[in-house]
């Protein structure tokens, strides 16, 4: 077995937290059960880790196996990546019956004829999405194992979730790939990015709670339920207001968990609107200004403000239009009359 | 000083004469929102009357109760809540029901498939008095919405919304048979179906005996319509070295799977393998 290939599986083990590692080793089905059985995975991670390199030996492991443990790691902690949403457009109206093996042979046709010097891997899940994951060598030398992309594609969608590597300048040769292999004709990056993979997929999907006005009976629970207090002593001086926001916030938010971003980010290109009199700046020219809401859970931090008295119900819409318009990056420019959704571009 | 002082006289009785009509109004009013009282009392006491009667009459074993053509109030309520109701049940079981929003309407297409509940989806509708615009949806991404809308929504919704939920309905109705074919011949099939999206190109190696450990068959479904549930091309091969009787059953496979929900045609190779 290459002596690299034997480093990288055992880095790539080393990773992995020590209750994980016999659950995705037994994911990965490269090495058997009683080859599993042999390994003490209560001892230290540095010699699981050269244990199970030895075993790999014993299969004559090559760079594909150990390529698909790295997917493996890769899917189940997908949060310890950035991740950016590509949209493709395409201009014919055919329905495609998209063709798995059809799919993977055009894309590392494409990728080859542009860069010979990848190793490329595929893995199916259940929820029809498809992980590439692309090691960047370059026309001289092989590629670096360490330098990986990740691409996530649902097959029918004009959506492909992007984690690139430090080398961006593959970049193209990349969304090139899959815009060909997927039938479409062009591919532009979003202003959407998280390290959050399920919760771009929710955005951008349509999958996260939005709150449509129905018939269909809700149960009509947690109305007051947290206003009444147990003491009777204590009276609910604002409770009209109280349940105002709570309905307000519940009209925007709608009831379920909301997808995980990590900051929101607005670029203000606008004028800086002063007292005449006071006359700040001699030349009229936007006021350049950088605005970045940070949170570990941004989405929930944003629901909570009203009810906590922090920000008035209803939020500004440049706030809670994030799920819907699909972008975490805006840039605001001066416009005649204010109305906040009209002059955001793209 | 005399007239003045006359003057001052005529005054002050003035003054008192209007004094004393607002008196005499006053009581009188007095007096008659005390007759109002006795007579509303009197009407209370009557109604009081007639509810003790109605209740001891329903408790009551002997015949006839007090009124039978003069329902109570809560009864007639109760009725109309369930009738609304029903109603509301009805409209949701067609598969498509709609609520008027301040801008638009709310449409809520539900899904089903041979029985089953599948699932459902919102449109939220803005109707605008030059066009019709959506607003928010919950329709999966790989569904053509805006086909569908550029050709219907703006003359004809009701054939938009017939469309979309043709196209939901038979998405959830693939998926549903891939799904049920997954789950209960697992052991039939090798390895995982390889399905799209969609769930409109399935591809799977299949045998027909639970027992078998080789995969003989090959079954290449294509949906071609986005709005039927059933295939519209269907492959089946056999591999070169198996058993001329098996290779034989191709035919009788493609055709099934043409037919019948996929699910259900393997129930029938299953029947057929064992009579």
């Amino acid at each position: 077995m290459d002596e690299t290939v034997a480093e990288y599986i055992r880095r790539t083990v080393l990773k992995i937290p020590r209750d994980e590692i016999k659950t995705m080793l037994e994911k990965w089905g490269f090495l058997s059960e009683t080859q599993l059985q042999t390994v003490n995975f209560h001892q230290i991670k540095e010699n699981i880790s050269l244990d199970v390199v030895q075993l790999c030996e014993e299969n004559s492991a090559d760079i594909k196996q150990a390529a698909v443990l790295d997917i493996i790691y890769n899917h189940i902690y997908p949060n310890k990546r950035v991740w950016s949403v590509y949209q493709m457009n395409k201009r014919g109206e055919e329905m495609e019956f998209f063709d798995l093996t059809d799919f993977k042979k055009k894309f590392k046709r494409r990728l080859r004829s542009a860069l010979k010097n990848v190793t490329i891997n595929f893995r199916e899940y259940e929820d029809n999405a498809i992980w590439i994951r692309i090691a960047w060598g370059t026309p001289y030398t092989k590629p670096n194992q360490y330098k990986t992309s990740y691409a996530v594609y649902h097959s029918q969608t004009p959506y492909v979730f992007i984690s690139a590597s430090v080398l961006r300048s593959n970049l193209p040769l990349l969304c090139q790939a899959l815009v060909v292999a997927s039938n479409y004709h062009d591919i532009r990056e979003m202003e959407l990015r998280s390290h959050s993979l399920n919760s771009l997929k929710d955005i951008v999907f349509k999958r996260y709670s939005q709150n449509f006005q129905t018939y269909y009976p809700r149960p009509l629970q947690e109305r007051n339920v947290a206003l009444e207090s147990a003491d009777p002593r204590i009276v609910q001086e604002s409770r009209n207001e109280k349940e105002r926001i709570q309905r307000v916030n519940r009209e925007v938010f709608g009831d379920g968990p909301q997808p995980k971003l990590e900051f929101a980010q607005y670029k203000l290109e606008t004028m800086f609107k002063s007292d005449p009199k006071m006359d700040v700046l001699d030349k009229k020219e936007p006021f350049r200004c950088l605005v970045k809401f940070s949170s570990p859970h941004l989405l929930e931090s944003l629901k909570s403000l009203a009810p906590a008295g922090m920000a008035d119900a209803p939020l500004s819409p440049l706030l809670t239009c994030i799920p819907q318009k699909a972008r975490n990056y805006f840039k605001i420019r001066e416009k005649k009359g204010f109305f906040p959704g009209s002059f955001v571009s793209p | 000083g005399v007239f003045a002082h006359l003057a001052m006289l005529e005054a002050q009785a003035h003054e008192a004469a209007v004094k004393q009509e607002e008196k005499e109004q006053q009581e009188e009013k007095l007096a008659r929102l005390k007759a109002r009282v006795q007579e509303l009392r009197a009407q209370r006491d009557e109604l009081r009357a007639k509810v003790d009667q109605q209740q001891k009459g329903q408790l009551g074993k002997e015949g006839v109760v007090s009124d039978p053509a003069q329902p109570s109030a809560r009864a007639v309520v109760e009725w109309n809540i369930k009738r609304i109701k029903a109603m509301l049940q009805v409209f949701y079981l067609t598969g498509i029901s709609g609520k008027l929003t301040k801008r638009g309407v709310c449409f809520c297409i539900s899904t089903a498939y041979e029985g089953t509940y599948l699932g459902s989806y919102h449109l939220d509708l803005l109707t605008k008095p030059e066009e019709v615009q959506i607003h928010r949806h919950s329709i999966p991404i790989f569904i053509p919405l805006e086909q569908i809308a550029t050709k219907y929504l703006q003359t004809d919704i009701r054939r938009f919304l017939a469309v979309l939920s043709d196209h939901l309905n038979a998405y959830v109705g693939r998926r549903y048979q891939a799904d049920q074919l997954q789950e209960h011949f697992s052991n039939q099939i090798e390895g995982t179906l390889q399905r799209n999206s969609l769930c409109n190109l399935l591809v799977f190696n299949y045998n027909v005996s639970k027992k078998s450990q080789t995969f003989p068959f090959n079954a290449r479904l294509l949906y071609g319509d986005l709005c039927c549930s059933l295939p519209t091309e269907v492959i089946v091969s056999c591999t070169p070295d198996a058993p001329a009787s098996l290779a034989a059953r191709a035919a009788a496979h493609s055709d099934a799977f043409r037919r019948v929900a996929l699910h259900k045609a393997f129930r029938s190779f299953g029947s057929a393998a064992e009579s």
